[in-house]
């Protein structure tokens, strides 16, 4: 379990991380998203005693950072750089040691990981022979190598293609679900919406949302349905509990009133509309970041 | 294992197979010998060297001279027929087979001739010539003078004037031979210092360079993400230090398997101060000397921004390591003026001026004793604030710092 309470840091005035609070418990998968600059690295970097916060606490298991702490921990920083000139095999054997692992077991896993993610043929490359996708992957293996308990990924998915981005999802699924505790950053909402069970939102070092996703997108969610339908559906604009309305031959959005039940509209279609279709639009992550960021942005520079 | 040792391990890896060390250690020992060895090999006598067989056909009268001559450096000489074309054949058959090393073919007349043929397959042995010439020339006056009626002991005497020979003062008490003493000595010193020298400086710069790209490379998080800063920095210094230390090793061996078992055996004389107690002496400057330039060095590639910063930063640094060489004859000629002995106690020039002191004529042994100490103080300082330095500046990257700015990082807590 990783704690922060209050946790602040300024770089020569600028507030990069002010006041945040979370808890990233085990058995989940909490992401850290925000805009480039909001403050998700030095956060991590604070969780991981590279830097001290200025003010607040970080604690894992409840007590201050330990160096003993460091075999529980696995840490992939926002920056990719392995040894360039150490061989793939080799450079991850020198990360298992340093965490303590034996050889052999090291051995054992390191094969598994590479067969995992495609790269057994890269083993004996030196790391400035792969590409910057494949250097990512052994660093991430380098980083879950030694099944720690807690797992810091900065941006784990930059640079990635689609298939490796897919990868890594699933490999982090399946910590979560091994009972670890996942806490990753990224300012791609769609990977967090993939995999995420908690969030915070950060921005300019400020939490602007935090809790479960499912919660996050209630109540941060426009309240809209979309109908695909036959018939003539000019009446719904005059519906009382209707606010907005996008309308085309076959199809139409609406945007209901703060508090209207999208049953209500399904009762006022029925028997008056050959539907379709009816689905009530789950705002995405994408939709509630720009919102919340934009408006948050907006207000601070007037 | 710990983790400082498994950083170390890794690092001691890496630098043994870097190409320049590899390089390094096979060629100090040549260095020490045809800096140390060289001006005796030039200058040695003729009782060292090689034996040969030398072919003679005719010439019965000069036979006993040369014999002695030889027989002198352990050589000998073969008889030839005396017809000269058999001579001939039977002579460049022999050297071609190896049998012999030279050939001297004299007619019967040969002293009255303006010039004799010695064949030789390499016509190099240079020694060789000049005591077959002087033999011949020897014979050939001796055979004048009778023809001329003149008693040749007088002839002889005619020709005697007494050679010179240049003295230079050197160490007290042993003034017979001061100059062949004097160059043993430069030159083993010479040798000595520029290992010690190289080896510091290659060292210093390959750990400030690599603690350089560990932190642009951005390594250095994955590494604090499993060890501390000081078990980083502890770590990369042992490691190349205990290559160093395997290659100090391995000259040490080498050197002493030339001096006990090499020299002897090629009729070598080697100065008497490249002898195993100032090999020992070598390998003890060098343990103080490493870690303290390598802590220096790892601090200031911690502070660094990239290459040219860090050679920036580390020329204040490179000016004591270069002192002592530009030095190095005032050293040896006067180890015991004040500004050597003062060098000698100053830690940054210390281990290379003390090591020119104790092979050039022992200091007492409270100034060893002072020296070492100071050394080994220094050493511990140098290491703390380094780590104080390195802690800081191996995460601060975006700037190019001042040295000023870099060294007052070591005051935070």
């Amino acid at each position: 379990m990783l704690e922060a309470r209050d946790v602040r840091k300024s770089y020569g005035g600028v507030k990069a991380v002010d006041g945040l609070s979370f808890v990233a418990k085990p058995g989940e998968i909490f992401g850290l998203i925000g805009p480039n600059g909001a403050g998700k690295s030095t956060t991590i970097r604070m969780a991981m005693n590279i830097i001290a916060p200025d003010s607040g606490a970080m604690t894992i298991g409840g007590k201050p950072f330990n160096e003993d702490d460091k075999a529980r921990i696995g840490y992939l920083p926002e920056e990719r750089g392995l040894y360039r000139k150490a061989r793939v095999e080799e450079i991850l054997l020198y990360l298992a040691a340093l965490k303590g692992m034996k050889e052999a077991e090291a051995r054992r896993r390191i094969q598994a990981w590479l067969n995992r993610f495609d790269l057994q043929d890269w083993r004996g490359r030196k790391i400035e022979e792969l590409s910057k996708g494949m250097a990512q992957k052994v660093q991430f293996i380098g980083t879950v190598l030694h099944e720690p308990e807690l797992y810091l990924f900065d941006e784990p998915f930059a640079g990635l293609d689609p298939i490796s981005q897919d990868l890594l999802l699933s490999a982090m699924v399946e910590l979560k679900e091994g009972g670890a505790t996942v806490l990753f950053s990224t300012h791609v909402m769609e990977h967090a919406e993939r995999i995420c069970d908690r969030i915070l939102l950060v921005n300019r070092g400020r939490a602007v949302v935090q809790g479960g996703l499912a919660e996050v997108k209630a109540s941060h969610g426009r309240n809209a349905v979309q109908v695909e339908f036959d018939g003539d559906a000019s009446f719904i604009e005059g519906l009382p509990f209707v606010t907005s309305l996008t309308s085309y031959p076959r199809w139409f959005e609406v945007e209901l009133r703060d508090g209207a039940d999208p049953d209500e509209l399904f009762r006022a279609l029925a028997g008056r509309l050959k539907v379709r279709r009816f689905e009530t639009v789950a705002p995405s992550l994408h939709k509630i970041f720009i919102h919340l960021v934009g408006e948050d942005n907006e207000g601070r520079a007037e | 294992m710990n983790k400082t040792l498994r950083v170390a391990r890794h690092e001691f890896r890496t630098t043994a197979a870097n190409k320049a060390f590899v390089i390094i250690t096979i060629l100090g020992p040549f260095l020490i010998f045809g800096v140390a060895v060289l001006p005796t090999i030039l200058a040695r006598s003729n009782a060292t060297l090689p034996s040969v067989t030398l072919a003679l056909s005719g010439g019965a009268d000069v036979r006993p001279a040369l014999e002695a001559v030889l027989s002198a450096r352990g050589s000998r000489v073969a008889i030839l027929p005396a017809e000269p074309e058999a001579a001939e054949a039977a002579a460049r058959a022999g050297l071609l087979s190896g049998e012999y090393d030279g050939a001297l073919i004299l007619a019967p007349d040969w002293a009255s001739r303006k010039s004799v043929r010695l064949l030789t397959k390499t016509g190099t042995d240079v020694a060789l010539n000049g005591a077959i010439e002087a033999v011949l020339g020897d014979a050939a006056r001796r055979s004048h003078a009778l023809a001329s009626g003149i008693d040749p002991a007088v002839v002889q005497r005619m020709l005697e004037a007494p050679a010179m020979t240049v003295m230079k003062l050197g160490k007290e008490a042993n003034e017979k031979g001061a100059v062949e003493e004097y160059i043993g000595v430069l030159m083993t010193v010479m040798a000595f210092v520029m290992l010690l020298y190289m080896t510091v400086l290659l060292y210093g710069q390959l750990i400030g360079r690599s603690v350089l790209q560990e932190k642009t490379a951005k390594t250095v998080e994955i590494m604090l993400s499993s060890v501390s800063s000081r078990q980083l920095m502890v770590g990369k210094i042992l490691g190349p230090g205990l290559a160093g230390l395997i290659q100090y090793g391995v000259w040490l061996g080498l050197a002493l398997v030339g001096v006990k078992a090499l020299g002897p055996a090629l009729h070598l004389s080697l100065p008497s101060v490249l002898n195993s107690a100032n090999l020992i002496w070598l390998v003890v400057f060098f343990l103080p000397a490493y870690s303290l330039y390598a802590s220096i060095y790892a601090a200031l590639g911690a502070g660094a921004e990239d290459e040219q910063h860090l050679a920036q930063l580390a020329w204040p640094l490179l000016l004591f390591l270069i002192l002592p060489m530009v030095l190095v004859s005032f050293l040896v000629t006067n180890p015991n003026a004040t500004v050597s002995v003062f060098l000698s106690f100053f830690p940054l020039t210390s281990p290379i001026v003390m090591l020119i002191r104790v092979l050039v004529s022992p200091p007492p042994a409270w100034q060893l004793a002072l020296s070492l100490g100071l050394m080994a103080l220094t050493v511990w300082g140098a290491a703390v604030l380094a780590g104080k330095v390195f802690r800081v500046g191996i995460l601060m990257t975006g700037k190019r710092r001042k040295l000023g700015e870099i060294l007052r990082w070591a005051r935070q807590p």
